[in-house]
């Protein structure tokens, strides 16, 4: 009894090296494999099955699990292409920035207060941009991977996006140049038609089938 | 497709198997050349079920522990009878153009 059970911890700890979502569904039956065709009395994990299940387990890590839908791997090139679209807008941020406080520390009416909410407020648009330069790469990435997750934080950085698109139309549209509002309005059509890519039907079904291996057959 | 794709359809094309179960038959079928690992077995399995080459058939609980059994798809059905068909051609090939040349096979 003992001898089973420390190979099968060693099993589990070499099982680590699977993603999460794929122990959950798959972990328990590969464990009874492993277990099935390992030797009488054996307690270790012998080497060359450590090294296909190491093996195994960055290749499923690596490359997507399953191979999304084209509806899917559209989403994730539009992210990419969202990721580049916003790089400009920081790039172009950065390059109007100097020129908009050059042209107002020109003007003697500014109070301090009002300098410093601008500054700021530049500042933020700066450092938010380069956060969602790497959000966007991040969520390319884990909608391939299935993670339903990744969707909904989508949906969220979507709901962001157009806010924050619609607060600076209506309230400050004068402080940014217009380069910036158009490099703005474009990565908010691609964040829409990601959306809508992530939302067809055939994306719906690849993500159904990651929460529920069940549903593989369907009580259609 | 790779060998040990080739040969996990081939273990169910005539019914449906558990992990172990196509192991076991790997290992037939190829006179015991193919020894599958349950690390290669599952990345393979798993990669042939996105692309619906093989499905789930049913759940057990044996001994405590969960055996899935998977079958064949129809699309799964259709890709390895054109791939063992390629395969028979190339090796007819083979044998037909060996043989002028030095007799090696009767």
């Amino acid at each position: 009894m003992n001898e089973t059970t420390s190979l099968e911890r060693g099993y589990r700890r070499v099982l680590a090296c699977y993603p999460k979502a794929f122990r959950k569904e798959s972990g328990e039956e590969i464990l009874a494999v492993l277990l099935d065709t390992a030797a009488e009395g054996q307690r270790r994990v012998g080497l060359s099955e450590c090294a296909a299940l190491i093996r195994g387990g960055l290749r499923m890590r690596l490359r997507p699990a399953a191979r999304p839908p084209r509806t899917v791997r559209g989403a994730a090139r539009l992210m990419c292409a969202g990721a580049v679209a916003e790089l400009a807008a920081v790039i172009t941020m950065l390059v109007t920035a100097a020129s908009v406080k050059a042209a107002l520390a020109k003007d003697p009416s500014l109070t301090a207060a009002q300098w410093h909410t601008v500054t700021s407020l530049l500042t933020f648009k700066e450092v938010s941009g380069a956060i969602a330069v790497g959000l966007w790469l991040f969520l390319a990435w884990a909608i391939s991977q299935r993670r339903d997750v990744a969707r909904l934080a989508f949906t969220g950085f979507f709901a962001l996006i157009t806010l924050s698109m619609l607060i600076v139309l209506a309230q400050h549209g004068a402080v940014y140049a217009p380069a910036d509002v158009i490099a703005g309005a474009t990565v908010w059509v691609i964040t829409l038609a990601t959306m809508v890519l992530l939302f067809t039907r055939q994306s719906n079904a690849f993500y159904r089938r990651a929460g529920h291996p069940a549903a593989a057959h369907p009580a259609r | 497709m790779q060998e040990a794709t080739f040969l996990i359809l081939t273990a169910l094309a005539d019914g449906s198997q558990h992990g172990y179960g196509i192991i076991t038959e790997v290992g037939q079928i190829s006179d015991g050349r193919v020894r599958l690992r349950a690390g290669t077995l599952y990345t393979a399995l798993d990669r042939l079920r996105s692309d619906e080459l093989i499905g789930m058939d049913r759940e057990e609980i044996v001994d405590g522990r969960l055996r899935r059994y998977y079958r064949l798809t129809p699309e799964g059905g259709r890709r390895l009878a054109a791939e063992a068909a390629r395969l028979h051609a190339n090796a007819t090939a083979a044998l037909t153009r060996l043989r002028p040349a030095g007799g090696l096979v009767t």
